[in-house]
């Protein structure tokens, strides 16, 4: 097993080695990222293979575990470490595979691009830190993998940063994400200051001990964490703004891996939630809330890739659900199952936004005649969203609802249908709007094979899930008896249900639905609905605007208050100075000066009588004399 | 009638008060040396005086009036000479012309 | 054996001497001679750095009397937290040297500077004699207000000015702290106040520890700089040339937290433990993170925006031995070090971008990465490792000194705050580089060239320190982590 370093640290040292090229060098260089990450899909396989057989049972003993120390602080250790158990595993060929298949998509998607040998660079770290994230063995490193897809989710959805909208996008969702991560943060130094390590066994192991106010605090706070990463409401507002990278990134990144990154760490901490109680009730309602509100969100965007951004959202928030009610496998599989019908879609979507030059779904259609392929791969992922058996979205949904009315919450499994009907209304708006009706444009040509063939693997995964997919529940620690003929029904005839309606409403007559009515007739919820439930709005009002005021006020305050008082005291000391010259120019100095002044007047008016003529003098004398005598007789 | 002391002092007083008169007044280096000379005689008249009067048996007074009009006569010719000086130099024994010492 | 630290501390004098003696006929000699010195000296705090006994307490001891009748000694030692900031700083002298390459007016009186400046810089750490200390202490504000005040920009008068008297000003109450020390102890050295400071029967009482404590805060807290005595940094930052900048921040800066935990901290513990003081300490140093972020973001001159960044950053620090917590001082002499290079480093780009565009002004400046992908990339780089990106360099020590603050007695809120800052740090300097380094070239930056393989050299070797310590935490913390716990041993915590 001393390959599993390799795992990530392949892709890493592409990056490594791509970093120092120049551009030109770069872009031929494309083949290292592939060779990478090609080599560490094997290596994934393999992990997974020597999981397999058993599988839930290796839980409990992680079948490789290493660690490196990086530190001492105190008496504890902070060390990076890599450990493999079968959600591990699993999540290694989840994330292997999707990147595999985005990267060789990449080659004819971003092939003109002039920066695409960064593009390669980026999505090699990426894939490493997403790697390192899920074989890790302690939350601290963890949280640094975590950060890391941060800043590559940064640095790919502003890679086109010559457009206004990418910069934009490309900052807000760092710092929305890392709003949460301060949850994160605070979590961690709660966790340590409790447990005196980051180790998944030491905390997990000793969560049950916890006083309960010390679980819910750190439940909640890693919780706050997870829903910045994975775009849970109220914090998802980055993810649609996201879209402004290049879609195979966000096929990989805002679909796949690090979106998802938010509910393997509520996974991994199970333990926590179920420690705190009330901590898994604030998850199912985050997930509740998500699921309903990213599906009502999804219904009213015209944008191809907003439309899947939204319906990213609320499939995380589908996840919290299960996670909600403390199953770790039903998280963990809509989880696994997403990531590849989601990417798949997002690929698909790249390859419609080539054809048609656009993004607007009115400004497609037809594409089911001119992109047979593409429009079956489509349907395909489509069909998983909506949860329509046997595909693999089916299983993992029913997952979700079955551990639901198994515990009893039968409002939340409801709201879970709800949001399961809208998700397959949406599916069906888009697929009748794009595929359907007449064509809004000429020239559509189908994707060349390079493009097709990850597609195809990906359609071939979610299909192939489907028919298998009681065995990676099993694998995954599933012990219930499987299906539940009642909740498959009742889920799989609301998913029936919403594509009905969405035929309905925009399927009818070719396509040509005139949806003016019902948009009138929800006047307020529907420009709610376009207003993006005023979010990004109050977010504007409440959080940016006015911190950039403060900051403003605080730079002048800064200058005009501070260093005012600063200059300030260095002025009255001027003043005083000037004062005390004064004072020792006038009093002290004038003193000496005043006496030396003063006989020089007496001088001048002396030398009036130096008038040398003798005859004055003598007259003075005479005066003299006189004075003299006169004192000496009055005297005598 | 016997001439008392009384009327020796006031002459030499009339006569001194016309010297200095003359020695403030005068405009002449001439007369002011004039007037400095009858001052000098009133001193001379008084020693005499007081001589004569005070103790007649010595004649240490009048020795000293002998003594006062040598010296005065000597310094007398000195002034004079210097006047004559002064004229060469000057053209004119006024003493207003002679103000080099105003401070 | 040899005089080690002696020679770390006096070689850059030598060099000094040597340089200002230079004919102003050869202009480019002196850079020449500087940097032989300042490498010379960097290669022997390297090798002291390599032969330092991490658990050996004070090592390289040089101790000699100097006034024997008033017991002033020559008294020079480091230990784990001196020791990497002596590199540090022999590391930036170097750098600052060679940022300074083209420097073309009176290039031997700007090298003699510069070499003065290290000589006082490193002794300020190598001292453990209050004179001594005080002499180097000192010895940093001369030749630092003459590189503002003739080599820096439009203000430099009023700046080198204000920087010269408030730090002066600030370290005549020092001064006072220890003439208090010396009249109530006896003793002018530091090693021996900490020991009688450790021992119940000779140690202060409380309200003189508290009073001398204030005196010695007032001359390290301007220097640090806290909130609000910082605005002298902004203007003396903004003035100064880019080796000043780099000197001043990387090093400078560090010798009033080194103060706190060399001085403050182990010789007034009682002090430094009262509730007061943790408070004062800790509401400064959030105030001083958010307030200098919140300003930052402000700013629009580069520069500036590094100088207020710098505020923030240091406030990390002083919440680190407000915490007076392992974590805490552990996280605080990291972050000195990982703010030393990283500053640095931002400094020394806005220096070259500068140098091409000749405006600071970051309206002014765009599309760095398509014009100039390497300045634009190494700025992103820098901006990013100053956010506290996990794995480099600016993480583990605000890591470590929120979470040491976290486990004191300061209130819980005030890391929740300072935490925030991370979070502001990430605003500014993202928002800074969306508008440099991304989006189209235009204007200014339309005509300017990339940088040249001698200034990508002059940055390599941050690059790869700031890498290497956000990997490898214990490259830096086997230094500190021992002498810090010596430190609060002494403390009694």
């Amino acid at each position: 097993m001393t390959y599993i370093p390799a795992i990530p640290l392949l892709p890493a040292l592409a990056f490594l080695a791509l970093l120092p090229m120049s551009r030109a060098a770069r872009n031929r260089a494309i083949w290292l990222p592939l060779g990478a990450i090609a080599v560490s899909l094997v290596l994934s396989v393999m992990a997974f293979a020597a999981v397999w057989p058993g599988g839930a049972e290796k839980a409990a003993e992680p079948v490789y575990h290493e660690s490196i120390p990086i530190a001492t602080v105190g008496e504890a250790t902070i060390d990076l470490g890599l450990r493999l158990d079968p959600i591990s595993s699993a999540m290694l060929i989840v994330i292997t595979v999707v990147a595999m298949c985005v990267q060789v998509f990449s080659v004819g998607y971003m092939r003109k691009d002039p920066r695409v040998g960064w593009y390669y660079a980026v999505l090699s770290l990426f894939t490493a830190a997403m790697l390192a994230l899920v074989l890790a063995d302690n939350f601290l490193m963890l949280y640094i993998m975590w950060e890391i897809m941060g800043l590559c989710s940064y640095l790919l959805i502003g890679f086109w940063h010559e457009k206004e909208a990418s910069r934009k996008a490309a900052i807000k969702a760092f710092l929305t994400t890392r709003v949460g991560d301060i949850g994160f943060a605070i979590g961690l130094f709660v966790m340590f200051v409790t447990v005196g390590s980051f180790e998944f066994d030491a905390v997990l192991g000793s969560a049950a001990e916890w006083a309960p106010g010390v679980a819910t605090t750190v439940a909640l706070l890693l919780l706050f964490g997870a829903m910045g990463k994975s775009a849970q409401v109220p914090l998802h507002v980055w993810l649609p703004d996201a879209m402004a990278g290049p879609t195979p990134a966000s096929a990989l990144i805002h679909a796949a891996t690090m979106v998802a990154a938010g509910v393997y760490l509520v996974a991994r901490s199970m333990p926590i939630f179920e420690a705190s109680g009330v901590a898994l009730q604030v998850v199912l309602a985050v997930g509740l809330i998500t699921a309903i509100v990213g599906g009502l969100l999804a219904l009213v965007q015209h944008d191809i890739k907003k439309v899947l951004a939204y319906s990213t959202i609320s499939q995380l928030g589908y996840m919290f659900i299960g996670l909600g009610v403390g199953s770790v496998i039903a998280g963990m599989y809509h989880l696994i199952t997403h990531a590849f019908f989601k990417s798949l879609l997002f690929l698909a979507a790249g390859v419609l936004i080539h054809a048609y030059h656009n993004q607007d779904m009115r400004k497609m259609g037809g594409a089911a005649r001119a992109l047979p392929i593409t429009s079956a791969v489509f349907a395909v992922g489509s069909l998983a969203l909506a949860g329509i058996f046997p595909f693999s979205g089916f299983w993992s949904k029913d997952e979700i609802i079955l551990v639901l009315t198994k515990d009893g919450q039968y409002l939340a499994a409801a709201g879970a249908l709800f949001a399961g009907f809208i998700t397959a209304f949406y599916v069906a708006r888009l697929w009748f709007r794009v595929f359907t009706r007449k064509p809004q444009a000429e020239g559509l040509h189908e994707a060349k094979i390079g493009k097709l063939a990850p597609m195809c693997v990906l359609a071939a995964i979610t299909a192939g899930i489907g028919f298998f997919g009681p065995t990676l529940g099993y694998f995954l620690g599933h012990k219930i008896p499987w299906p539940d003929l009642v909740v498959a029904g009742v889920s799989s005839a609301v998913a029936m249900a919403g594509l009905a309606a969405g035929w309905w409403v925009y399927g009818r007559k070719g396509g040509e639905i005139d949806t003016g009515a019902v948009k009138a007739r929800l006047g307020a919820i529907y420009s709610a609905l376009v207003a993006k439930l005023y979010f990004d709005e109050m977010y504007e009002r409440l959080a940016v605007r006015p911190f950039t005021r403060a900051a403003s006020g605080l730079a002048v305050f800064d200058i005009s208050r501070i260093d005012w008082l600063v200059d300030g005291a260095a002025k009255a000391w001027g003043a005083i100075a000037r004062v005390s010259w004064r004072f020792d120019d006038r009093a002290v100095d004038g003193g000496v000066n005043g006496v030396a002044e003063a006989i020089w007047a007496f001088g001048k008016r002396a030398r009036s009588i130096q008038s040398g003529r003798i005859q004055t003098y003598q007259q003075l004398a005479l005066v003299a004399i006189v004075l003299l005598l006169v004192f000496v007789v009055v005297k005598g | 009638m016997n001439i008392g002391l009384e009327a020796f002092l006031g002459l030499s007083a009339v006569l001194f008060a016309l010297g200095l008169y003359g020695a403030l007044s005068k405009r002449s280096a001439v007369m002011v040396l004039m007037s400095l000379e009858l001052m000098a005689v009133a001193v001379g008249l008084n020693l005499v005086a007081f001589s004569r009067f005070v103790t007649p048996e010595a004649m240490t007074g009048q020795a000293f009036a002998i003594f006062a009009m040598v010296v005065s006569a000597a310094e007398i010719g000195l002034a004079l000479a210097i006047v004559i000086a002064i004229y060469r130099h000057a053209r004119s024994v006024e003493l207003s012309a002679l103000e080099r010492l105003k401070g | 054996m040899v005089p080690l630290l002696s020679m770390i501390v006096f070689l850059p004098l030598v060099g000094a001497i040597v340089t200002a003696l230079m004919p102003r006929t050869m202009p480019t000699v002196p850079r020449v001679v500087a940097l032989g010195f300042s490498v010379a000296t960097l290669a022997l705090a390297t090798w002291a750095l390599a032969i330092f006994d991490v658990d050996g307490g004070y090592q390289f001891v040089e101790r000699f009397p100097w006034v024997p009748q008033v017991g002033i000694e020559y008294h020079l030692a480091v230990d784990g937290i001196s020791m990497p900031i002596i590199a540090l700083s022999a590391l930036l002298t170097v750098l600052a040297i060679l940022v300074s390459w083209k420097i073309d007016h009176r290039p031997a009186f700007y090298f003699t500077m510069i070499q003065l400046l290290a000589v006082g810089m490193t002794g300020v750490f190598a001292a453990l004699d209050f004179v001594l200390f005080y002499l180097f202490w000192e010895l940093v504000l001369v030749p630092m207000y003459f590189l503002i005040a003739i080599w820096g920009g439009a203000r430099r008068e009023y700046a080198a000015i204000k920087f010269f008297l408030y730090t002066l000003a600030g370290s005549v109450f020092m001064l006072v702290g220890i003439i208090a020390l010396y009249i109530t102890q006896g003793s002018f050295n530091i090693a021996e106040l900490t020991a009688l400071a450790a021992n119940p029967d000779t140690a202060l009482s409380y309200n003189l520890q508290f009073w001398i404590f204030a005196a010695f805060f007032l001359g390290f807290a301007v220097k640090v700089p806290v909130f609000p005595l910082h605005t002298w940094l902004p203007d003396a930052h903004v003035e100064a040339p880019t080796a000043g900048s780099v000197l001043l921040a990387g090093i400078l800066l560090k010798m009033g937290t080194y103060g706190f935990i060399r001085i403050s901290l182990p010789i007034m513990p009682e002090a430094a433990a009262s509730q007061f003081w943790m408070w004062t300490l800790g509401i400064l140093a959030t105030v001083s993170i958010v307030y200098g972020a919140a300003v930052a973001f402000a700013q629009t001159d580069m520069k500036k925006l590094v100088a207020y960044s710098s505020v923030s950053h240091m406030g990390f620090v002083m919440l680190g031995i407000a915490s007076g917590t392992q974590e805490g001082l552990d996280g605080a002499v990291f972050v000195m070090v990982a703010h030393g290079l990283i500053t640095g480093m931002m400094f020394m780009l806005v220096g070259m971008v500068y140098e091409r565009t000749h405006t600071r002004v970051i309206s002014e400046i765009n599309g760095l990465s398509s014009q100039t992908p390497i300045a634009g990339g190494l700025l992103a780089f820098a901006s990013i490792a100053s956010l506290g990106l996990p794995g480099l360099a600016g993480f583990p020590g605000e890591l470590l000194t929120l979470l040491g603050a976290w486990r004191s007695d300061l209130w819980p809120g005030l890391v929740i705050i300072s935490a925030l800052g991370v979070l502001l740090a990430a605003a500014y300097m993202l928002w800074m580089v969306q508008r440099t380094v991304m989006g189209e070239a235009k204007g200014v930056v339309a005509k300017i060239r990339d940088l040249t393989a001698f200034e990508i050299a002059t940055l390599a070797p941050l690059v790869v320190l700031i890498v290497a310590l956000g990997v490898f935490w214990s490259l830096l913390l086997r230094y500190v982590t021992p002498a810090v716990q010596t430190v609060l041993s002494g403390m009694g915590v």
